[in-house]
């Protein structure tokens, strides 16, 4: 008999518990439905972004001002934004899929997200290369991974090419972060794109050869590598050397002054960049918003913004920005390749690094 | 006599309802793992995994053994330590030190890690001052080193509930027989506490073997940066499902070996108040090594690593919108956190009923433990997109409309996600506490005329609550800091501090990263301090 009181004891413990969560899931359920839905009065669009920078933030204010539309914002790793609109399929509420790689980009397209646009009279103001053949989707800011040299210790001159890297006079003098990095493996893709696959093994073989000390850290880490003498190279993107030299960090500031940047390949197949790029979801609920969103990334405002709040390099040429230390960047001649083709290679510049051994 | 106790313990926890629904709600957590051993097992075969076996795949085994070793091998160390100094000793600042010697656990070990780099990279300001004598921490042993850190609360905080509740004859014994202070601890009260220090430490070695953050930044290369590379880079989902069961497998493996040093030491684990054990006094100078032992790991876990990004921080313009992302955190980590110690106490239970179903749940409510949390997101997203597509058509039959719910889009969803996540750290202190109730001990009390309401709340509950609450606090402190599945199924504009620390962080922007990562502890002290009181409490 006491057992059974006992029994009953925990029983009701456990609905309480039941009970509980159930009204939490509720509650929690509730408060994440508003954003989803969209009454006739206020426009919104759905954004998955896997941008998360300042600038944006910007930007969606004041496209929110300039529209009336509201953004409502989901930002996570571009593979699991990918997965996520996959797996909602017909209901997924993404408007817009924003990727930080034409890699992702590249396999977003092939999961079927995109919803086929033409971008009409946008594609003839930005560089043709830039824009998805198949018109899946568009570029809309630019970074270029570039060379990084030590002032001191490099001579102008002694290094012109990502080839270069290569070179067995560089043993021991080369720094890089891992190859897990989305940016390595496009760099590499647009080797493979242009000299093939064995050419390529044989290059990252050179460099892996070539490396002062194991993979570790981001682009900043080793710029601070050069800086400290442990290396004489590194492939950084361009904009990690803008943040280090305007660092409100005084020692920071200071190394970057012993570093040098080199656009590569500028005689020959020009300097390999990659893109943040943004289209319409497939089964997006307002398509209508989503393309006044893209629209706006393209205007004069949010291409500044573009290039004086995060040093991207603006899409549209004649976009008028104030930034110091991008413009002493500035200009240089670009792979012209389709930056589409990047993602084609990516499977295979993954394998080549796993061959080689590049962490 | 075993035989007796058995059939007094199966008498005693009949499976009835409350173990039913535990055992449904620990099926529900084991459910994403499910999901993600089916994408593993129903998937296309590729050559990829045969690649990866010829080139990478040594690399990783090794490196995650490192990693996992240094990280059991260094919070072992200091969780035992200092869970013996806090709860059998007694010296100046002991009491406070005691919560607070659980903070670095709400340190994301990534963040620990950008910092400590940063601190230490060729030319940094410990190279500066040292004149280059400090080492840079990276690779597998800085990436262990990272996770000792950080992660020893689970170790410190069991053995300190283990030690507290040690009756002290034995010791006492041993200490009669002539042994020294430090050999009684040995042969006693060290293996009285080791059921509960192999539950910390299990916990230890999974969170290692499945973060990302950590390693990839440290260069590190474990089996899950594999996983994760077989993910974006070779865009193969399926593989690095595959490869996530092989971390589960490793799990199973790890979580076996810890029950079985607790079925050891069933017998000799008698529990009981009838005979507090003394405190230590400790005086001068061995109080103050006390102290300073105490507050090395401190240092190291996160006066160090914070103080840094809090130096940085200073110079740096703050991020807008941490109010907000404050108060999602505590939301989201409070409500898991209720529901978790709930579950874990629900499957406590069940599993004394020692049924089949019972057992089989729990142990696979365990297992999303070790899958890195990317996949494991991943695992809820399939399971509840099925889910959705079940209801979607029988809805539209009904009613002629669709349901008016997107499943994932929920903040259940996410709290679903947690649940499987971090089940073991729940269910793991729960039973060992539950584990010091012996039969006989429920025997006493019916013997005595005790009412099954007594008997929980007068007898089990004060022996349990601070295993219970411990196992709360836990859970609490890991969504605090949960990264992978918090992004990918978080409602729209619903940032957390872990979120926007983690952006600025992997932009390389140091400075914006470090006050939302000083806000998590600072977080995380609420709950601790509530219970650390409450526990206090109970102790009189």
């Amino acid at each position: 008999m006491r057992e059974e009181g006992l029994i009953n004891q925990i029983g009701c413990a456990m609905k309480t518990v039941k009970l509980l969560a159930l009204g939490a899931g509720i509650a929690l359920a509730a408060c994440s439905q508003p954003a989803a839905n969209d009454g006739d009065s206020a426009r919104v669009v759905n954004v998955y972004s896997a941008r998360h920078y300042s600038s944006d933030d910007a930007i969606y204010a004041a496209f929110t001002e300039q529209t009336g539309i509201a953004v409502n914002l989901v930002s996570a790793g571009g593979d699991q934004l990918i997965e996520r609109v996959r797996a909602d399929g017909e209901r997924s509420p993404a408007d817009v899929i924003i990727t930080v790689d034409a890699a992702r980009l590249h396999r977003a397209e092939e999961a079927g997200l995109f919803a086929q646009t033409d971008f009409g009279a946008l594609t003839d103001t930005i560089p043709a290369n830039l824009v998805d053949p198949q018109g899946y989707w568009v570029s809309i800011a630019k970074r270029a991974r570039v060379i990084a040299y030590s002032s001191t210790r490099v001579q102008p001159g002694d290094i012109e090419t990502y080839e270069d890297l290569a070179d067995p006079r560089w043993q021991g003098r080369f720094c890089v972060r891992s190859s897990g990095n989305a940016y390595n493996q496009s760099l590499l893709a647009s080797i493979v794109a242009r000299s093939g696959e064995e050419a390529a093994e044989a290059w990252a073989q050179g460099v892996v050869d070539n490396m002062a000390r194991a993979p570790q850290g981001g682009d900043t880490t080793q710029l601070e590598g050069i800086a400290a003498g442990e290396c004489d190279l590194a492939v950084v993107n361009h904009y990690y050397y803008a943040l280090m030299a305007n660092s409100d960090e005084p020692a920071r500031q200071a190394a970057s002054e012993t570093v040098s940047l080199l656009f590569p390949n500028q005689q020959g197949s020009g300097t390999h960049i990659n893109v943040s790029g943004a289209g319409i979801a497939a089964n997006a609920p307002h398509p209508d918003e989503a393309r006044a969103l893209i629209e706006f990334f393209f205007s004069a405002d949010a291409q500044r913004m573009f290039a004086e709040m995060t040093n991207e390099i603006p899409v549209i040429a004649d976009t008028a920005w104030e930034n110091p230390t991008l413009e002493a960047m500035l200009p240089f001649v670009e792979d012209e390749r389709n930056v589409s083709e990047l993602g084609d290679h990516n499977a295979t510049a993954q394998r080549i690094f796993d061959r080689v051994g590049w962490q | 006599m075993a035989a007796a106790a058995r059939s007094i313990r199966r008498q005693a926890w009949l499976p009835g309802r409350a173990t039913g629904l535990a055992v449904l709600a620990a099926t529900l957590c084991a459910a994403p793992v499910l999901a993600v051993a089916w994408i593993a097992l129903t998937g296309e075969t590729g050559d990829y995994l045969r690649h990866l076996a010829g080139t990478r795949l040594p690399t990783y085994l090794t490196s995650s053994a490192v990693v996992a070793l240094i990280a059991a091998a260094g919070s072992g160390l200091i969780g035992t330590s200092l869970g013996w100094l806090i709860a059998r000793t007694d010296f100046f600042g002991r009491r406070t030190l005691g919560w607070v010697l659980i903070l670095p656990l709400a340190v994301p070990a990534y963040v620990a890690a950008y910092a400590w780099l940063d601190l230490s990279h060729a030319g940094g300001p410990l190279q500066a001052l040292t004149g280059g004598l400090f080492p840079t921490i990276r690779g597998s042993w800085g990436a262990g080193l990272m996770f000792a850190f950080v992660l020893y609360p689970y170790v410190y905080l069991l053995a300190r509930n283990a030690f507290a509740a040690q009756s002290a004859d034995a010791y006492n014994a041993a200490r009669t027989l002539g042994a020294g202070p430090f050999y009684a601890f040995w042969r006693t009260s060290l293996p009285m506490a080791r059921p509960a220090i192999a539950a910390g430490l299990a916990l230890v070695v999974m969170e290692s073997l499945a973060d990302y953050g950590t390693v990839s930044h440290l260069g590190a290369p474990t089996l899950s940066i594999g996983l994760i590379r077989a993910w974006s880079g070779a865009g193969s989902l399926v593989d690095a499902a595959r490869l996530s069961l092989v971390l589960v497998l490793v799990a199973i493996l790890v979580f076996g070996l810890e029950r079985a040093q607790r079925s050891r030491a069933r017998n000799i684990n008698a529990a009981g108040r009838h005979k507090p054990a003394p405190r230590l006094q400790l005086t001068g100078l061995t109080a103050l090594a006390a102290f300073l032992a105490c507050l090395l790991p401190l240092l190291l876990g996160m006066l160090i690593p914070l103080g840094r990004l809090g130096w940085l921080a200073l110079r740096t313009e703050a991020a807008s919108g941490l109010a907000a992302a404050s108060l999602h955190s505590l939301t989201l980590a409070g409500i898991t956190a209720l529901i978790a110690a709930a579950l874990g106490l629900g499957t406590a239970y069940a599993l004394r009923s020692r049924t089949v179903m019972a057992t089989l749940a729990a142990r696979a409510a365990g297992l999303g433990y070790a899958v890195p949390g990317a996949v494991a997101a991943v695992g809820v997203i399939a399971l509840l997109s099925g889910t959705q597509a079940l209801i979607d058509p029988a809805w539209r039959a009904l009613t002629g409309d669709v349901f008016p719910v997107l499943l994932t889009s929920t903040g259940a969803a996410l709290v679903l996600a947690y649940l499987s996540r971090f089940a073991a750290a729940a269910i793991s202190p729960a039973e060992t506490a539950l584990a010091r109730i012996t039969p006989s001990l429920d025997g006493a009390a019916r013997t005595l005329g005790a009412t099954p309401r007594r008997r929980v709340w007068q007898i089990h509950w004060p022996l349990i609550a601070a295993g219970v609450t411990s196992a709360g606090l836990l859970v609490f402190v890991e969504v605090l800091k949960e990264l992978p599945a918090t992004m990918i199924l978080r409602p729209f504009n619903y940032d957390t501090l872990a979120i926007i620390a983690h952006n600025f962080a992997s932009d390389e922007r140091l400075g914006e990263a470090a006050l939302p990562s000083l806000l998590i502890p600072l977080v995380a002290l609420l709950p601790m301090v509530f219970v650390a009181r409450y526990l206090s409490r109970q102790d009189r």
